[in-house]
């Protein structure tokens, strides 16, 4: 099969399964829309963005955050649903100069949605589940991200019922921004450890 | 063992593809909205059983990892992830008696042959309610056990455990017989809703175990590397 008639086959036969699951009375013919607008409105890394731009100006804030994920994030005039689903356990850990993290979850996709959202198709691919957990570095550069060897790196395989997510180092020449400029700039990839957070993004 | 489990460090496999959209076809978004309702409206939920809804499983976390993680490894790795949710999640259906092969495919083609074809009309705001009310509240794992103590302390040496893989497996391959330091004890328990077989399923503590990345791959690993990953106590030895 072709790519694109495999893709054709996909989107026809979920298709039919939903229009099957209305029929029976399991879902309705609004579930699967309401379900994707709470994605685009609710739970995002929009919500991740905000925390981190707050740890970087607040550092007692940013304290907690480490200490107390959960009871940080309530603090937050965020979106009901911060302990929702995939949410219910969240922990934060925090890129240095001296140290970087990265999160890897090497047995299927685990992702803390009300923060970041759902996981991007990087995240879920078998050959960075694969790679990252032992050449974290090599797979780093591949991302565009040099990793110096005095750094100490840390990878966290998150398969059990903890959700983590990284705050990445504040780029120089952000002083004096507001919280929501530098939350502009925050990316999903640089809560994953996967990425920088860079200036040039937002400007 | 299955392939699925021993990922982990696995050689080979060449350049990773850093796309970093979340679907890449539009219809990767209907069936992560059709597994999102099925674990809002999984009967374990009490929620779910007074909505109005014809579904009448239980459907969690545990019950699409094990359909994945049972699959044959060369098709495991031959499909796209939602791809598997779709081949997963609709053998389900039919297994359970929700729907036919028949239906199924009947339904299939005439989507093939007018995609634009409207979906049947049918509304019931309780069951979107709950869909949503479970995404807000989430379905917490951890339990209050009172008498439940933690084996392990920060700090101790321990080793993980060896046990019989089967078709459903929390313990990542590569951390077989390794030995690492406990760095957290997570307060209270935690559930899984299936068990899995290797000793998974009970509430029981998890820890959070630091390793040295040269104690698991030797030389093939790189300097100042540290793995951390969150066990559950079931595949830790006994202190003795």
């Amino acid at each position: 099969m072709s790519d694109s008639s495999r893709e054709a086959y996909n989107a026809a036969r979920v298709k039919a399964l939903e229009s099957l699951l209305i029929e029976k009375g399991i879902i309705t013919s609004e579930t699967v829309d309401k379900v994707i607008d709470f994605f685009e409105k609710d739970m995002g890394p929009f919500n991740g963005a905000k925390i981190v731009a707050k740890a970087w100006v607040d550092p007692e804030f940013k304290q907690r955050l480490l200490e107390d994920t959960p009871a940080a994030i309530a603090q937050m005039n965020l979106p009901r649903g911060m302990a929702g689903a995939e949410g219910e356990h969240m922990k934060a850990v925090e890129n240095t100069p001296d140290v970087h993290n990265l999160i890897v979850c090497t047995l299927c996709s685990c992702y803390p949605w009300p923060v970041l959202g759902l996981p991007p198709y990087w995240f879920k691919d078998p050959t960075f589940r694969a790679r990252a957990i032992r050449e974290p570095r090599k797979v780093l550069q591949e991302f565009g991200l040099d990793i110096p060897e005095s750094t100490e790196v840390r990878v966290w395989d998150t398969s059990a019922q903890i959700r983590w997510f990284v705050i990445p180092e504040r780029p120089a020449g952000t002083e004096g921004w507001t919280e929501e400029q530098l939350a502009a700039i925050v990316t999903p990839e640089a809560m994953q450890g996967a990425a920088k957070v860079q200036i040039s993004q937002s400007s | 063992m299955k392939l699925q489990h021993y990922l982990g460090g696995l050689e080979g496999l060449g350049r990773i593809n850093f796309e970093k959209r979340v679907f890449v076809q539009p219809w990767e978004k209907r069936i992560f909205g059709i597994h999102v309702a099925m674990m809002a409206l999984s009967q374990h939920l009490e929620a779910a059983k007074v909505t109005p809804t014809q579904f009448k499983s239980i459907w969690t976390w545990a019950n699409l990892r094990k359909l994945a993680e049972g699959m044959n490894p060369f098709d495991y790795f031959k499909y796209r992830y939602y791809e598997k949710w779709l081949g997963g999640i609709s053998s389900f259906f039919i297994e359970s008696g929700y729907i036919s092969t028949a239906e199924l495919e009947t339904k299939t083609e005439v989507f093939l042959e007018k995609s634009d074809t409207p979906l049947p009309h049918n509304t019931e705001p309780a069951i979107d309610n709950q869909v949503i009310e479970y995404l807000r509240v989430g379905d917490s794992p951890k339990c209050k056990v009172e008498d439940l103590k933690p084996k392990f302390s920060v700090g101790d040496a321990v080793t993980i455990k060896n046990p019989l893989p089967t078709e459903h497996c929390k313990l990542p391959g590569y951390l077989r017989n390794k030995q690492g330091v406990i760095e957290t004890v997570y307060e209270g328990a935690y559930n899984y809703p299936l068990q899995t077989g290797d000793g998974v399923g009970d509430p029981m503590p998890i820890y959070s175990i630091k390793f040295d990345s040269h104690e698991i791959w030797g030389n093939l690993t790189e300097p100042k590397t540290w793995i951390y990953a969150d066990i559950y106590e079931a595949y830790i030895e006994d202190p003795s």
